[in-house]
């Protein structure tokens, strides 16, 4: 794709520096920002002006299609008095300016509004008693509100198949469709895989592919709740409610670490449909397909509801009484020599209660929530150096820099919500993109779509590419002239990376080394390493490398290495580590990390090994040792939603509670804390991960069992300094982010020593 | 922001695996053409025409994918602008597109009357093609030579001075004739986009004789 971004002004929701203009609406003063358009000025004192085609998020580009806002618009003359435009104007494209007088509600608007309904009434069917939009649908609400009475139309209307599916999720009603170009502007402007677009013209226009080829987005889920009609339908959720029917709860989505505030819409302890809840720090209003069509499991008919014992390899179910005198009976008998695994998957305060029973009631520190990897202390490397984990921005912020260095991510599919943060950098902000991944991402939308380089590396060669386009930084001295870090060091070990050298060992052109060197120093630059760096068997160096990239440009702030799992990041705040006590606090015995525990439990020596949400056997590389080590250890305990792949090695699994039905806290890859409420009871015999913890702490020391997880995070707030002052209650609906306390960036540059790839 | 900053445009890129149709001087047709406008994809229109040509006449989806690669465009953006445009051909035409002027001037003076003749001569309907593939038949609106009506387009030339009587005479002569196709009127307008100077063939026409009546044919 080419150079496809915007040219004109980007929608903005708070033109905070723009300068304020005084209008009339309606006959009452306002203040506004120059420019802004009359819809958001109107919204300022309470009036309302129907539209369907506008949003505030989407480019204006095709807007002011449906006609449905239009207003009367004066300016004041020359000898100051008003003079009305002759023909109404739409208010969504229509820039307030100094001095406006804007009516919305003369008779002449009145009739405009009902002449202009009735012309989008012609070819809707009106089959609202069997549409999903019935109840929410705003052609709905504004032909009620400003609609005609009555239609004039008795020729025939249009007829398309009805519920024809466009995508996996999305199934299209083309006779309800009234043209908005909402659809068609989301692909466009916000997940950019520029799918939907007008086909012919005239009566005949319809909203189709290319060429009636499959829908294929990340992000299709989002047009269903754009569109305002029913036209763009959900598949799983058609005819299954009506929207007065459905319970609405607020939580945050458990798919990824970005932290979506959702909706979940439940009916008789179903979730029927999950819709995007807007919270402008983290996903503004969008969701991708995985979060929005990917809960079905809650509700599924597998979900375990009482625990399960293996005995002589017959499943058989007991009782929570059994199950607890036999955890009790075993975890109690290996103490110090049982370990856990997981965590990424559960709650803070799941996590907090989770290490609590093997530090102190049992005396191990066997913990580790890091299944994907096998590494060190690596949860320090970025807090030590440069004051901060994980992420040094925060998501809100990834939409703000002049370039980016996306490193081995498919970041559509690892980080979704991040993606559209970096894709509105580009498309709105004009920043730059560079991609270095190892294997080029096909599937739609991705970063190569609209990444003015892309550089595809032989697997392992991270750090001779770094260091190649640190060579060019520093020959062709692109770099800021006072970085505050004495770089010879650094100078000194790349000199000899020369270009040609580095497209020998990484397979990337030297002249796209080199165009990628003067973009990330053109500007204020943010890097986002995924996947490809977390797992790289050389993780501490490839970091140390990012760093000196960051350093030397310049950026050190600006370095996100996000976690991926949904609470990942809170796992680690919990210790859920061999080496940190909660609060990142060093352990007193150090305890083995999830390698080791599998390579113990492989040879014999565990006694009990407990796999809390997690399957390993999916999230770990090697799927040979984690059967061994479940095969070996005499006592496995899996507490899971389902029977799956890991819980069937296990020896006792325990049904627990999914993020639909606990209250508790995730902590997203920003360190944003946010709260997950419970939505409904699938089973009575279904527990919270936290209350398993407790009550079997209960039994095998006695220790309090906390009323609910709100106690535990006060308990959390009152351990961990990271959380020091926050409450539960103080959350509220949009979270809070922790913030790394110490500031003082260590300017230390380590010798990134490149480690050839094994050749194959 | 300008292209030529270092934020960088990323050149169109054909994919490689794509069978592509273009040749080498309708690329050079398309790039001059890219440069009378600011962004390439203002180029849009004249390229569909390219690609009418090359593609024998009519716009196939690869013929869509080609001009969105090519111009760095979406798919979708590009069928919407094909669709758009009645004289772009989504579907294979005969050989000669006869589209006999029914507006007013024409009408008056026997235009459905050479359409019924055609119709019945040739055996097809409005909107229909021969089954041999020399003929499809349709209505035009005003094609602007009301003086010498009743006039028909076929592919880059008009007939004009039509009658029931002499109609099939034209068809006899067109037959099986190389010329006046619908890949000739791309041709022809795609070279009214290209100056004189910088003409690299891909066809034969010369603008200034696009749409003017055939001359020694009647």
């Amino acid at each position: 794709m080419s150079d496809n971004r915007l040219t004109q002004t980007e929608p903005s929701l708070n033109p905070a520096t723009a300068d304020m203009i005084n209008i009339k609406i309606n006959g009452l003063d306002v203040q506004v920002p120059k420019n802004e358009n009359l819809i958001e000025s109107a919204k300022r004192v309470g009036v309302d002006v129907p539209y369907f085609c506008y949003h505030p998020r989407l480019s204006k580009g095709d807007a002011a299609n449906c006609r449905m806002c239009l207003v009367e618009v004066g300016m004041p003359g020359p000898d100051g008095t008003i003079r009305m435009m002759p023909k109404p104007q739409a208010a969504c494209t229509m820039p307030a300016a100094e001095g406006m007088v804007v009516q919305t509600d003369t008779p002449k608007i009145v009739k405009d509004r009902k002449g202009v309904l009735e012309f989008l009434l012609i070819n809707h069917p009106l089959d609202c008693p069997i549409c999903d939009r019935g109840g929410e649908c705003p052609l709905q609400n504004n032909t009620l509100f400003y609609g005609p009475p009555t239609s004039r139309y008795i020729e025939e209307k249009r007829h398309y198949p009805k519920a024809y599916p466009i995508s996996e999720h999305v199934v299209f009603d083309r006779e309800r469709c009234i043209h908005c170009a909402r659809c068609t502007r989301f692909t466009e402007d916000i997940s950019g895989d520029a799918q939907l677009g007008f086909l012919k013209r005239g009566a005949d226009m319809e909203v189709n592919t290319f060429a009636d080829t499959e829908y294929r987005s990340k992000f299709s889920g989002n047009v269903i709740e754009l569109c305002p009609v029913g036209a763009l339908l959900s598949k799983s959720y058609r005819f299954k409610a009506r929207p007065w029917d459905l319970h609405s709860q607020k939580s945050v989505c458990s798919k990824c670490s970005n932290g979506c505030n959702i909706k979940i819409d439940y009916r008789q302890d179903k979730i029927q449909r999950i819709n995007a809840r807007i919270n402008e720090d983290v996903n503004e209003e969008w969701t991708c397909d995985r979060g929005k069509f990917g809960h079905d499991y809650v509700s599924s008919d597998n979900r375990l509801k009482t625990p399960m014992l293996k005995q002589n390899g017959e499943w058989m179910p007991i009782s929570w009484t059994q199950a607890y005198a036999l955890l009790a009976e075993k975890l109690k008998a290996a103490g110090s020599n049982s370990a856990g695994i997981g965590g990424a998957h559960l709650t803070n305060e799941d996590n907090f209660q989770f290490q609590k029973l093997f530090r102190k009631t049992l005396g191990s520190s066997n913990l580790d929530s890091r299944t994907d990897r096998v590494h060190g202390s690596e949860t320090t490397l970025l807090s030590d150096r440069f004051g901060y984990h994980g992420m040094g921005n925060s998501i809100a912020q990834l939409q703000s820099f002049k370039s980016y260095l996306i490193v081995g991510s498919a970041l559509a599919d690892e980080l979704p919500i991040i993606f559209l943060r970096v894709r509105k950098a580009y498309r709105f902000h004009g920043a730059s993109v560079v991609s270095a991944i190892s294997k080029k991402d096909s599937s739609s939308p991705n970063v190569g779509d609209f990444a003015t380089v892309e550089m595809i590396y032989r697997p392992g060669t991270e750090i001779a590419l770094l260091n190649g386009i640190l060579n060019i930084l520093f020959n062709e001295n692109l770099l800021p002239s006072n970085p505050g870090v004495d770089l010879k060091g650094l100078q000194q070990s790349v000199s000899d990376w020369t270009p040609a050298k580095v497209e020998q060992e990484t397979g990337v052109p030297a002249a796209h080394i080199s165009e990628a060197a003067h973009i990330l120093a053109a500007g204020t630059m943010a890097l986002i390493a995924g996947k490809e760096i977390r797992e790289h068997p050389h993780y501490e160096t490839v970091v140390a490398a990012l760093g000196n990239l960051m350093l030397a440009t310049g950026n050190p702030e600006n370095l996100n290495i996000p976690e991926r799992v949904v609470n990942a990041q809170g796992a680690k705040d919990m210790g859920i580590l061999p080496d940190l006590e909660p609060g990142y606090a060093p352990v007193a015995q150090l305890g083995k990390n999830a390698h080791e525990i599998l390579e113990s439990a492989a040879k014999g020596e565990l006694q009990a090994l407990w796999i809390a949400g997690e399957q390993i056997l999916n999230t770990y590389h090697d799927k040979s040792l984690v059967r061994q080590a479940l095969d070996q250890c005499p006592f496995v305990i899996v507490s899971e939603l389902t029977m799956t792949e890991t819980a069937l090695l296990a020896d006792l699994v325990l049904p627990a509670a999914s993020f639909a039905e606990k209250d508790g806290t995730f902590t997203s890859c920003e360190r944003r804390i946010q709260k997950i409420e419970k939505v409904f009871e699938i089973s009575r015999d279904i527990k919270a991960d936290w209350l398993i913890f407790s009550e079997l702490a209960a039994m095998i020391d006695g220790s309090p069992i906390p009323f609910s997880a709100a106690d535990i995070f006060t308990e959390i707030a009152a351990a961990i300094t990271e959380y020091a002052g926050i409450s539960y209650k103080s959350l509220g609906d949009g979270g809070v982010r922790w913030r790394s306390e110490s500031s003082s960036t260590n300017t230390k540059i380590f010798t990134a020593i490149y480690t050839p790839p094994a050749k194959n | 922001m300008s292209s030529s900053e270092i934020s960088g445009v990323r050149e169109p890129q054909p994919d490689p695996l794509k069978e592509y149709r273009f040749s080498e001087d309708a690329i050079a047709e398309m790039e001059e053409i890219a440069t009378h406008y600011p962004e390439r994809k203002a180029a849009c229109l004249p390229t569909l025409w390219i690609a009418q040509r090359e593609y024998g006449g009519y716009l196939t989806p690869p013929a869509i994918q080609e001009v969105a690669d090519r111009l760095g465009l979406s798919f979708s953006e590009v069928e919407g602008v094909a669709t758009f445009y009645t004289m772009y051909n989504l579907r294979k035409r005969g050989r000669h597109h006869l589209e006999v002027c029914t507006c007013l001037t024409c009408a008056v003076l026997g235009a459905y009357d050479i359409v019924h003749k055609l119709e019945h001569e040739l055996g097809i309907h409005l909107g229909g093609t021969t089954s041999d593939g020399e003929f499809t038949l349709s209505e035009a609106e005003c094609l602007d030579f009301c003086g010498a009506a009743t006039v028909m387009q076929v592919g880059d030339k008009y007939f004009t001075q039509l009658t029931e009587n002499n109609v099939m005479e034209l068809i006899d002569q067109l037959r099986g004739s190389p010329d006046y196709t619908p890949a000739k009127l791309a041709d022809a307008i795609v070279k009214i986009h290209v100056p004189l100077s910088s003409q690299t063939g891909g066809g034969s026409s010369k603008p200034e004789d696009l749409l003017l009546p055939a001359g020694p044919m009647l």
